[in-house]
């Protein structure tokens, strides 16, 4: 099938049913449950030592109050990350590249951050609004900025991730159409595209990687600002 | 090998399967009964894959109609088909895939055993510390059977040190005992000497006073003319006498 520049974008749908939520669900099936084993197979002492290294990674510069949010960074962490992933293979459809997921990820979660400081210790969450040692007559115009720069952030979370990645599968998208047109034509320089195609390859592996944790870590620095 | 999961949807591993882990996710999440403490039993051996992602069973099923080239024909004649009739068109998701697909074989054959390895570490250093705990558990309990036994031992001496303790109090006893019978007959033996030596006394000065009075009285009975007469027989008789030995000595 003739398969457009933006297909890859659309929801999928089969026989008229959107899959959407299977989409987002998938990440769910490719985990194994814990088990009361000591010893596992590797696969699941795999998945608990990775979990287990970016909870306590991820939870160390909290404090004590703010590690109720473990269990929702972790399972973010893990979400996005094999959201993005899977979003590598072929034919998939990567929800994360769609921007109301993720402005749905990052604004109820921004706004908790901010309404956790403002409830518990508001003075110190208005604080922030000022950095140290600014020169007084800077200090209206930077407020301004900052209180700009604190309603901000949800978008910034929400449309780095989706720009990210949705720029990262339409670069592949262009750079394979590109080499497989030239296998016809010039096949050197397919030779080129795809050596550039395996490298950008690479680097969307990372991006995938890196995204959902600058994600996460983001969240985890709002939320220490908070707490 | 997570198709492989997927696709087989085997009892053994049930732990690992998708609808599985929902089923054991949803009993769990109940708690409707406290969980099993019996010894689990050892996690099945992994199932055996040809070129990564085919099971092994899919060949030895088609060999004895097929024989050993079987699948590769089928796989081979299956992407002809799909390829030649447009089942499957070739875009350029087929590019992304191929790109993907072998850095995944790559990232896969490179980084595969170390990954192992480590996660293999993590097991083993798990069972180490378990075992660790084990053996000084064990070390301890042997450690306390030693000092037991030793106990056991000291408890059989104690009736010899009771003998000792005993004979020790008799020894006391019979030397204190004899001690007092000594000194009960040392001043026994302290008054008789006394009353002994008072009688001896007593003796000898009657002698004494006796002999005295007997003296006296003779002294004082001799008259001067007795003590004339004797002192001329005593002369006498000395003259006598040396005339006697001067005759010896001329002889």
């Amino acid at each position: 099938m003739i398969l457009g520049l933006f297909d890859q974008f659309f929801t999928p749908y089969f026989a008229g049913i959107p899959l959407l939520a299977i989409a987002i669900i998938a990440p769910w099936l490719l985990f194994p449950t814990p088990s009361n084993r000591v010893v596992n197979d590797r696969s699941l002492a795999a998945q608990n030592s990775f979990i287990l290294n970016f909870a306590k990674q991820i939870l160390l510069p909290l404090n004590v109050g703010a590690h109720k949010w473990a269990l929702l960074l972790t399972a973010l962490m893990i979400n996005l990350i094999t959201l993005n992933l899977l979003g590598l293979l072929p034919y998939t459809f990567t929800p994360t590249t769609q921007l109301p997921l993720n402005m749905g990820f990052a604004i109820p979660l921004w706004l908790a951050t901010v309404l956790i400081g403002l409830r518990n210790q508001p003075t110190i969450a208005l604080g922030h609004l000022l950095p140290e040692g600014t020169p007084a007559p800077l200090v209206p115009v930077l407020i301004i900025i900052e209180t700009i720069s604190l309603f901000v952030r949800p978008f910034a979370l929400g449309v780095r991730l989706t720009a990210n990645l949705a720029a990262g599968h339409l670069l592949i998208q262009l750079l394979s159409s590109a080499t497989l047109f030239l296998l016809d034509q010039m096949f050197p320089v397919a030779i080129l595209t795809s050596l550039v195609m395996a490298l950008l390859t690479i680097l969307e592996l990372a991006v995938a990687a890196i995204q959902a944790y600058v994600f996460v870590l983001l969240l985890s620095l709002y939320l220490q600002e908070n707490t | 090998m997570l198709s492989r999961v997927i696709a087989v949807s085997a009892s053994g591993l049930k732990s690992s399967a998708p609808l599985g882990a929902g089923l054991v996710q949803a009993s769990r999440s109940l708690h409707t009964s406290s969980p099993s403490l019996a010894p689990v039993p050892p996690l099945p051996e992994a199932g055996k894959v040809r070129h990564g992602i085919l099971p092994e069973e899919f060949f030895q099923l088609l060999y004895p109609k097929t024989g050993a080239t079987g699948p590769y024909m089928l796989g081979t004649g299956l992407s002809v088909y799909l390829l030649s009739k447009e089942l499957y068109v070739i875009n350029h998701e087929t590019v992304a895939a191929v790109t993907i697909g072998a850095m995944f074989i790559y990232g896969v054959k490179k980084f595969g055993p170390g990954f192992a390895a480590s996660i293999d570490k993590i097991n083993d250093e798990k069972i180490t510390w378990i075992e660790e705990v084990k053996d000084q558990a064990i070390a301890c309990y042997a450690d306390a059977i030693e000092e037991e036994k030793k106990e056991q031992w000291r408890v059989e001496g104690r009736s010899m040190l009771f003998d000792a303790k005993r004979n020790n109090v008799a020894m006391l006893l019979e030397t204190n005992y004899r001690e007092r019978l000594h000194y009960v007959n040392h001043e026994v033996k302290r008054r008789l000497d006394y009353q002994l030596a008072l009688q001896n006394l007593k003796v000898r000065m009657e002698k004494e006073h006796m002999v005295n009075w007997v003296e006296k009285n003779v002294v004082g009975s001799i008259t001067a003319q007795q003590e004339k007469e004797s002192i001329a027989k005593c002369i006498s008789d000395l003259n006598v006498l040396a005339k006697n030995v001067k005759a010896k000595a001329t002889a």
